[in-house]
């Protein structure tokens, strides 16, 4: 009988696995990550935990997985060289891509090179226009050359992305039959099966990111089925989608555009369920590494989707008005802003005698220097360690002890002095000043979309999240915050907890008064059908099986579209004037006013989630412990809003009992919780810690 | 200067950042909710917070040629409106010779005030698509006067204690061609400067009245320490140089901006004493403008680090002579001012590439191409406007200037075509990079980029706003200039070349083609590794004649280099070209090849 379910999450550094059983008891293994094949650490730490939880392969029931193989192959430019066929005239669209730059005042800036080299893009004769009009038949003697010359090229992955394809396919569908005769063993991607939405670069980029990773992908996960296969773990692998859902094996290794970045999405994921447990419904998560930081929100108990995002976009904050620095991927992928601020980024003093704090980073390597690894920047985590908020003894239960003499050095002499200000002044401002970085990831996920931070719970993980989280939430204005348990590995629980999802999307560019129901209706059934046969296929029967679906719409004229659950299951008169009465509301909150513009229809989406009988989500969290918690003690700590050293309650999460006054410090295995005055703590009965501001 | 008493440097950074993303946070908002292709899309707009006696505090990531120019356009608000600003009034004003840049850039302000106190401003520029006058899209370049470009806004209330004005409103309504995109844009501009305000007020409340305004202040003066330390950095000294403007569209007389520019200590002097008369066309760049483009371009020769705000305009100071070219007096036409203003900013950049050799890249390329197409079908009017603008970039000391990609003085995107065919009667036929159109060098510069435009409603009134058909993207360290600019009537059929700046009268199935200058070369062509050239050439962004400009012969088959005809060309090329003029030179097209 299946006993425990292993998420498994791929990291730069280390590769962390959490086997939940179904009884909440979790074993977390972290294990360094094996660049060079992923798998095998994978199969390392998979294999270590079953030996020390006493089971046999045959006892894990399921492994949800996040990894980066896409990502990194298409950052280190070692995804399959690939062919794209587009309209002719339009072969540079993939290159000149938006022509913004993601850094202004930036003299040596230069473009991120294009997946498919200019000599690999080929041009047939075609066009449609944006009704789907076909104004140009397709030229078959240009796509016999043009496959000539792919054969002679010897590609193997192949891309096609024409012009208004995805209102009018056939053209695209031509193509990639004769794609199959000429080249049977051609992997294709196809822009209107892929993406069928208005915006030729956007769906240019998609299309041919599925092809560049394609065969990357399918190795990478083909190799990990069958090693799990062959250790005799005989369950189904699912892949964490960057939506938020999870996807099986086979359709990852089809459209893996959906599984790229698939890590970050897990933390929201798990966040998600987390505020469903705990019956919060507007949840911001905060989510800090070593170096960067990321926030996302769930409201009204909902995921936040955003239409598209970049993959290595860069990282600056207010990387959503300076686009251009990464490859655009065009699938609704979970809300996330990111700053490059963590607990590696150094701190330094500008010309005019000014703290700055990142955007370098020490890294891992050599990292912060009380890591003694040959730093010799100060960090925010070296700050961290001044401060005491960091106990130099106790990372990861002793065994990484950190050198705070070392760290106060640093900070004296890079900061203190040329600032003139005492070490402990130093450290808070570099504390300090890297919340107000981090709060810009924060504020761009509430306030940037017109959303008041103050009626969010912050919840809070990641290696630094829960030592920055209070001063943070102060910041803004928050309240309220969890800390979960683990909360250092907490993403892999996101794999556990994630559903099966499948998302579909059509465009049809319609105002309401060009809309036919009928065609509109038409294009709904088949969406939904194939989002059902997937479900079915795939073992869940109808009463397992939710259908949503979901509009892209605008006032005619606008650029961005707001997307809307689909009021009714059918398109009709009055559906129509129900969508216009939440598009405005909708609208209103976002922006602030309606207007009484006619509404535009922009896509369809469908998503389709097929459902467990039992629930993914234990009531109650207990790890299994391996090192004793460490027994209630205290030391000295530095709070910058009391302006001195406190002598600070130092304890292990289990033994926090009843509601505890800051100021505190809550230490375990892979994180530290800082409590400062003025808040309060208690542990509830998941095992989550809740920090509450008082008064 | 030192640090005011009582403010830490760590505050101040705190408060500084956080209305940095405020101004952000604006900018998103416009994106959102804007109607034109030429906001949405295009990115023309910028959003900005000031201190209360109207000192630019932080703009958003917008467009660095606004970013001294919004501060202008409200210090003519203040000084006409004087004591009589209220809680609740919002301000616009799009007037030239008020402080504003061109009539289609309405500007607008909000005061916040906190107990009745003034304590600072909110701002929004966005790029109307159309603002009325005699040609659709505001930016015609054959007006003769101001009174011909459209609707005039000097500074007034557009809000009066909360209150629309609606005679203001109707006015605006009334006088544009496409209402519904103009005021759709105003919204949108509206409800940014309204959450900026939201925003700053929030961090009145963590702050404080006092010592926020004190922040406030102190940010410009931490700003204006930081670009001087920077100033200090450059060399001392005196550079000149001269670049051209091609004409006016009336007479074939070239323009000449002339500049000296002069670092000493921690400041930099620009003067343009000597520069053409102003235009009889409006492609006048009015002196507010004329100063923000310098400061865009000098901004690139500082650290990223320093903010742009007044701190960074402090010790910059910028002379030219009324009724000068870059001076324009009232009431000379400047609808297109931005083709001016980016020739100011070109001759910045060959000022600096003397003084800082080894940093500065060769020009930009581009041509300041704006297309704007008008008309009606069925009796409602269509304006699309969109800048096929400047980039690509120049070669670097470092690498090849990025092909397309655009100038650094700006950051404009280019509109999905999709989205153009959905919303104007127009196709696009082409777009795509034009081969050897970037000028040779060790580092070679960015191509440039070919457009085409067919009309598909029954007819249209076609503007045209271009340069750089006469004189060539400069190069720099002996890198050759760039491609110049073409505009083509029915490439296909009477293929009509058509000078830089008209207006014509065109039918269904007419195509304008419009291909964009290369930029130039940085470093000896004949120091650019063979195979790099063989790589462009394998590309097709270098033809097998072109590598013949940087020495290189490539093989019949077109895939390999001819080691010893290579050898043997770049030798014959060194000797006879003589020693080779590093300094950047403007050329006219008509003397190469």
């Amino acid at each position: 009988m299946a006993k425990f379910r292993a998420g498994v999450d791929i990291g730069g550094t280390f590769t962390d696995i959490v086997f939940l059983g179904a009884d909440g008891r979790v074993l977390v293994r972290k294990v360094a990550s094996t660049p060079s094949d992923y798998a095998k650490a994978v199969m390392e730490g998979l294999a270590q935990g079953i030996k020390d939880l006493g089971l046999s392969p045959q006892d894990i029931g399921e492994v949800g997985h996040g990894f980066t193989v896409a990502t990194n192959a298409i950052l280190e430019g070692k995804g399959e060289r690939t062919a794209l066929i587009t309209t002719e005239g339009f072969r540079d669209v993939l290159e000149l891509a938006r022509i913004r730059t993601p850094r202004l005042y930036d003299l040596y800036y230069q473009k991120p090179p294009p997946l498919v080299e200019r000599s690999l893009r080929f041009e047939v004769g075609e066009r449609m226009t944006f009704q789907g009009e076909v104004l140009k038949p397709l030229d078959e003697a240009s796509l016999e050359k043009v496959l000539d010359r792919i054969e002679a090229s010897g590609v193997k992955s192949v891309a096609i992305s024409l012009l208004h394809s995805y209102a009018n396919p056939i053209h695209e569908e031509r193509i990639a039959e004769a794609v199959k005769e000429r080249l049977p063993d051609a992997i294709l991607s196809v822009s209107s099966k892929l993406l069928p939405e208005m915006r030729e670069y956007e769906r240019t980029s998609t299309t041919v990111i599925n092809a560049y990773v394609r065969p990357v992908v399918a190795k990478y996960l083909g190799d990990l089925s069958s090693e799990l296969q062959k250790t005799g773990i005989r369950v189904p692998l699912t892949v964490m989608q960057s939506n938020g859902g999870l996807a099986p094996v086979e359709s990852a290794i089809e459209k893996p555009i959906y599984c790229i970045e698939s890590g970050p999405a897990a933390g929201v994921v798990g966040a998600y369920h987390l505020g469903k447990r705990l019956g919060i419904e507007n949840v911001m998560t905060f989510d800090m590494g070593g170096t960067t930081a990321k926030a996302s929100i769930i409201e009204d108990g909902e995921m936040l989707l955003a239409p598209e995002y970049e993959v290595g976009g860069g990282m600056s904050a207010g990387h959503r008005l300076l686009k251009g620095g990464g490859y655009i991927l065009r699938v609704p992928s979970i809300d996330l802003a990111e700053v490059s601020s963590g607990g590696g980024s150094i701190a330094w003093v500008d010309k005019a005698g000014s703290l700055q704090s990142g955007p370098q980073s020490a890294g891992a390597v050599p990292g912060p220097v009380c890591y003694g690894r040959g730093g010799t920047e100060p960090t925010v985590t070296d700050a961290n360690v001044t401060l005491g908020y960091l106990n130099p003894e106790h990372l990861l239960g002793g065994g990484f002890p950190l050198d705070a003499d070392a760290a106060r050095k640093a900070l004296h002499d890079k900061v203190g002095i040329p600032l003139g200000m005492s070490d402990i002044e130093a450290a808070n401002g570099v504390h300090l000043l890297v919340n107000s970085n981090m709060a810009r990831a924060l504020r761009a996920v509430s306030t940037e979309r017109g959303r008041d931070p103050r009626r969010f719970t912050l919840v809070a993980f990641g290696g630094g999240g829960p030592i920055h989280a209070a001063g943070l939430a102060e910041s803004l204005g928050i309240t309220k915050i969890i800390i979960p348990p683990s909360p250092g590995v907490f993403s892999a629980f996101g794999l556990l907890f994630a559903d099966l999802e499948h998302h579909f999307v059509q465009t049809h560019f319609k105002t309401f008064d060009q809309l036919d129901f009928d065609v509109a209706n038409g294009i709904l059934d088949r969406l939904r059908e194939e989002g059902r046969s997937l479900l079915r296929a795939e073992g869940f029967d109808g009463s397992r099986q939710q259908v949503i679906t979901q509009l892209d719409m605008k006032y005619v004229g606008q650029t961005s579209e707001l997307t809307l659950a689909m009021p009714q299951t059918r398109f009709s008169l009055e559906t129509l004037e129900e969508i216009g009465a939440s598009y405005g509301v909708e609208h209103e909150k976002t922006y602030g006013y309606q207007a009484a513009d006619p509404f535009q229809l922009v896509n369809i989406r469908v998503i389709a989630r097929g459902l467990s009988e039992e629930s993914r989500v234990p009531d109650r969290i207990v790890p299994i412990v391996a090192a004793a918690a460490p027994t209630s003690s205290e030391r000295e700590v530095y709070f910058g809003q009391v302006g001195e050293w406190v002598k600070t309650p130092v304890v292990g999460r289990p033994s926090l009992k009843g509601h505890i006054d800051g100021p505190l410090v809550i230490e375990e295995y892979d994180s530290t919780t800082i409590v400062p005055p003025g808040w309060e703590a208690s542990l509830d009965s998941s095992g989550d810690i809740a920090l509450e501001k008082a008064g | 200067m030192t640090e005011r008493q009582g403010l830490d440097p760590i505050t101040r950074n705190i408060i500084k950042n956080y209305l940095e993303s405020a101004a952000d946070t604006m900018a998103v908002t416009v994106v959102r909710t804007a109607r034109s292709l030429v906001v949405r899309d295009n990115m023309d707009f910028s959003t900005a917070i000031f201190n209360a006696e109207g000192d630019q505090v932080a703009q958003g990531l917008t467009l660095p040629f606004h970013m001294g120019a919004m501060q202008p356009a409200l210090a003519a608000v203040r000084e006409y409106f004087v004591d009589d600003i209220k809680p609740g009034d919002i301000f616009a004003n799009n007037d030239p010779y008020e402080g504003a840049s061109h009539l289609p850039d309405i500007f607008l302000f909000k005061p916040i005030f906190v107990n009745e106190l003034l304590m600072g401003w909110t701002c929004v520029i966005a790029h109307q698509t159309d603002i009325g006058g005699r040609v659709a899209g505001g930016n015609a370049c054959d007006n003769t006067e101001i009174y011909q470009e459209g609707l005039r806004l000097p500074p007034l209330k557009l809000y009066e204690e909360g209150e629309l004005n609606k005679a203001v409103w109707r006015i605006i309504e009334k006088n544009v061609r496409v209402p519904d995109k103009v005021l759709g844009d105003i919204m949108a501009q509206l409800s940014a400067i309204r959450q900026g305000e939201k925003e700053v007020l929030r961090l009145v409340a963590d702050h404080g009245l006092e010592n926020l305004k004190n922040y406030m202040t102190d940010i410009i003066d931490y700003t204006e320490r930081l670009t001087r330390a920077e100033i200090e950095d450059l060399p001392n000294g005196t550079w000149e140089f001269t670049d051209y403007v091609d004409d006016d569209g009336f007479s074939d007389d070239p323009i000449a901006i002339k500049l000296k520019l002069t670092i000493e200590a921690d400041e930099i002097l620009l003067d343009f004493t000597g520069t053409s008369p102003q235009a009889k066309g409006s492609i006048n760049p009015n002196f507010a403008f004329t100063k923000s483009a310098c400061y865009a371009a000098l901004k690139n020769l500082t650290s990223p680090t320093v903010s742009a705000n007044a701190g960074f305009f402090r010790p910059i100071k910028v002379i030219a002579e009324p009724g000068s070219y870059v001076y324009p007096q009232h009431p000379a036409p400047v609808a297109a001012r931005g083709l001016g203003g980016f020739r100011v900013a070109h001759t910045v950049f060959g000022a600096m590439a003397q003084a800082l050799p080894d940093k500065v890249p060769a020009a930009w390329g581009g041509g300041e191409i704006g297309a704007s197409y008008g008309g009606y079908i069925d009796g409602k009017a269509f304006v699309f406007l969109e800048f096929n603008n400047d980039g690509p970039r120049g070669g670097g000391p470092y690498a090849d200037g990025p092909d397309g990609a655009t100038a650094p003085v700006t950051n404009q995107s280019n509109t999905p075509i999709e989205s153009i065919e959905a919303d104007q009667p127009l196709r696009i036929t082409r777009y795509e990079y034009v081969a050897d159109s970037g000028g040779a060098g060790k580092f070679r510069g960015g191509l440039g980029v070919i457009r085409e435009y067919e009309l598909t409603a029954d007819e249209a009134t076609v503007q045209i706003r271009s340069d750089r058909h006469k004189f060539l993207p400069w190069g720099a360290q002996g890198g050759s200039p760039g491609s110049q600019t073409h505009s083509i009537l029915n490439p296909a059929t009477e293929n009509r070349e058509l000078p830089s700046k008209f207006m014509m009268d065109v039918k269904k199935g007419d195509v304008y083609r419009s291909v964009q200058a290369g930029a130039g070369g940085y470093g000896d062509p004949l120091e650019r590794e063979p195979e790099a050239v063989l790589k462009d050439v394998l590309l097709e962004k270098v033809t097998v004649e072109g590598a013949r400009e940087y020495g290189v012969v490539v093989m019949g088959d077109g895939t390999s280099i001819d080691a010893a005809a290579t050898k043997e060309l770049r030798d014959k090329i060194g000797r006879e070209r003589g020693p080779l003029s590093l300094e950047p030179k403007v050329v006219r097209a008509s003397e190469i090849r």
